[in-house]
């Protein structure tokens, strides 16, 4: 979908993007990083807003020369307001639709179908300056799908949203690849997002790509094994010790409970090794539970590892 | 609100795109559309100029053959009716001048302000149809005011000669008001608009222009008055006048007026719009990729 080569931008002294080599694809991918970590260089080279070194191509089409036709297939969902005072949403969305290229009765009819998607039909004719965020953020989300994107770019579109909207919002975006058939890049600060609705992911750090893959490559990345949250009825060190001797990392948390990984060239834990292994000893296991790395843990994970 | 989604049967869009080069069309449309929907933005000002209209059209009508003067040895004369048209020429442009207080002079303040830019550069619209778009709109709206109204009047001249030969006469007055409604047009077009591009916010824009044009012109015109004929110059509806008055040969009464070279008047007019497209130019092209990617 993204294919990135060697893809340079420098500002003056400041390298903002540092030769990146990337393909990023997937049906929503979490572009993450800290500020400053060239994240908003890459969305306008991909829009094709700025020259840059290298090539970039989205969706076979390179966003050096053809950045008109990026536009096009692209939708994009600013983190900031961008609406025009006094109009409605269904004037706004006609009117995006239009500026994208869609003739006149079918921009009005697709600017209706979107802002229903979003859940603003019955507010609809009223002006957006008067709109709640909650809306505001639908009617953008409306504005960025109105022209029928293969491709949409998220920039924060759950940034000051109430829990219950954010939770909607979310929903949204979930479902729109299967509804939409678009793919998404969610730009975000709010990683409880990105493990909610992403399955692949992209993390930044100073101009480079530190990590492009999914998401359970990124949580698997250090160790390659799964963890298991275990709880017994006792002796949780009596089963511990029985894991390490097979060949697992073993942390006991509580009389009650400990928590197993896979060491490397070691054989892979699974619940029918602990299962086992509990019987042998004979500890009574009570649950058994895939322990998985937290997005976040694994973002700090990766932003702490040496740059290659 | 219910966070059920809705899908209408949705279909992806597989029809013919407008080709790029077009979307300034859009962007016209939409100035249009935006300035007539309230009574106070554009209506007030055509309102105006309708009155004027009705005015100086009554004025053609009733006293069409008074005499106001002769030229020269005597060979010339000029009727009331040759008065009429640049007179109410100067109040066309006032019509225009409040045009651009409730429109154009806070149109790229008020994109800026309203983060509109992200709207139109995240999509595949260039900088050149962005300024072209707003520029063809606003033109049109300014254009119904010193071009159409002035015109209307020229025609109802036209309408009122008596013989074949004052027909052909009074036909170049036509092609005058023409010349003049087209620099009129331009000059309430760009030069208020490049205004809208200098500062962020609207209200500001708004004010920097007004004060420009009330305050820095009366100087001006004050300048010219007393010191050097040119400095007038700078004072736009002054510097029109003196195309009026060179292009019509009629000397209409006037509280304050200054000799202004017509050179110095063209040369005023020409260095205002350049450096108001300058300024437009600047601003757009520096802002295009602001609004995106805004979370760093």
């Amino acid at each position: 979908m993204i294919v990135l080569s060697g893809l340079a931008k420098r500002y003056g002294e400041v390298i903002a993007l540092a030769g990146i080599d990337a393909t990023i694809e997937g049906q929503i991918i979490g572009l993450l990083g800290p500020n400053g970590a060239g994240k908003s260089t890459l969305l306008k080279c991909l829009l094709g807003l700025i020259s840059f070194e290298g090539s970039a191509t989205v969706n076979g089409l390179p966003a050096g020369t053809h950045g008109a036709a990026i536009r096009d297939r692209v939708g994009y969902m600013p983190e900031h307001e961008s609406f025009l005072p006094g109009m409605s949403a269904v004037e706004l969305c006609a009117y995006a639709a239009e500026l994208s290229g869609l003739p006149r009765v079918e921009a009005m009819q697709r600017a209706h179908a979107a802002l229903y998607y979003a859940g603003v039909e019955d507010k609809r004719y009223q002006p957006v300056d008067s709109y709640s965020t909650g809306l505001r953020q639908r009617v953008k989300l409306a504005q960025a799908l109105v022209h029928d994107p293969e491709l949409l770019f998220l920039d924060e579109p759950t940034n000051g949203l109430e829990p219950r909207a954010r939770d909607e919002m979310l929903e949204l975006i979930r479902e729109l690849p299967a509804r939409r058939g678009c793919a998404i890049v969610l730009s975000t600060h709010l990683l409880p997002d990105v493990e909610r609705v992403c399955d692949h992911a992209v993390i930044m750090d100073r101009g480079r790509v530190r990590f492009a893959g999914t998401l359970d490559e990124l949580r698997a990345r250090e160790t390659g094994a799964v963890e298991l949250a275990i709880e017994v009825r006792a002796e949780a060190a009596t089963l511990a010790a029985a894991l390490v001797a097979a060949g697992a990392s073993c942390e006991v948390v509580s009389p009650v409970a400990l928590h197993v990984a896979s060491l490397p060239d070691s054989p892979k834990i699974d619940a029918h090794l602990v299962f086992a292994t509990a019987k042998a000893c004979g500890v009574q296991v009570r649950g058994i539970a895939s322990r998985r790395e937290t997005v976040e843990a694994a973002f700090l994970r990766v932003l702490a590892e040496p740059t290659a | 609100m219910s966070g059920t989604i809705h899908d209408l049967g949705y279909q992806r869009y597989t029809g013919a795109r407008r080709p790029t080069s077009a979307r300034w069309r859009v962007i016209v449309r939409h100035q249009l559309t935006t300035a007539w929907r309230t009574w106070w933005r554009f209506k007030s000002a055509f309102g105006l100029a309708v009155i004027i209209s009705f005015i100086a059209g009554g004025l053609l009508y009733l006293a069409s053959d008074k005499l106001i003067r002769s030229l020269g040895s005597g060979s010339i004369a000029v009727t009331f009716a040759d008065g009429v048209i640049p007179m109410a020429m100067t109040w066309y442009h006032r019509a225009a001048f409040l045009a651009t207080l409730t429109i154009t002079a806070s149109v790229v303040a008020g994109d800026l302000q309203s983060g509109a830019f992200t709207l139109y550069f995240a999509r595949s619209v260039r900088p050149r149809d962005y300024v072209l778009g707003k520029l063809g709109g606003l033109a049109i709206l300014t254009a119904i005011l010193t071009f159409a109204g002035p015109l209307l009047l020229a025609g109802l001249r036209l309408g009122l000669c008596e013989s074949t030969e004052e027909l052909v006469a009074t036909l170049p007055v036509l092609g005058k008001v023409a010349i003049l409604g087209a620099i009129a047009t331009i000059v309430y077009t760009v030069v208020p608009l490049g205004f809208s591009a200098l500062v962020t916010d609207r209200r500001y824009a708004l004010a920097v222009w007004a004060a420009y044009y009330l305050v820095l012109g009366s100087m001006a015109l004050l300048a010219g008055l007393v010191a050097n004929h040119g400095l007038a110059a700078l004072d736009l509806p002054s510097a029109l006048e003196r195309i009026t008055l060179a292009l019509f040969d009629v000397q209409f009464v006037r509280g304050k007026h200054a000799d202004i070279p017509l050179a110095t008047a063209i040369a005023s007019l020409s260095i205002h719009v350049v450096v108001a497209l300058g300024i437009l130019g600047w601003r757009v092209r520096s802002v295009r990729t602001g609004g995106v990617g805004g979370s760093g």
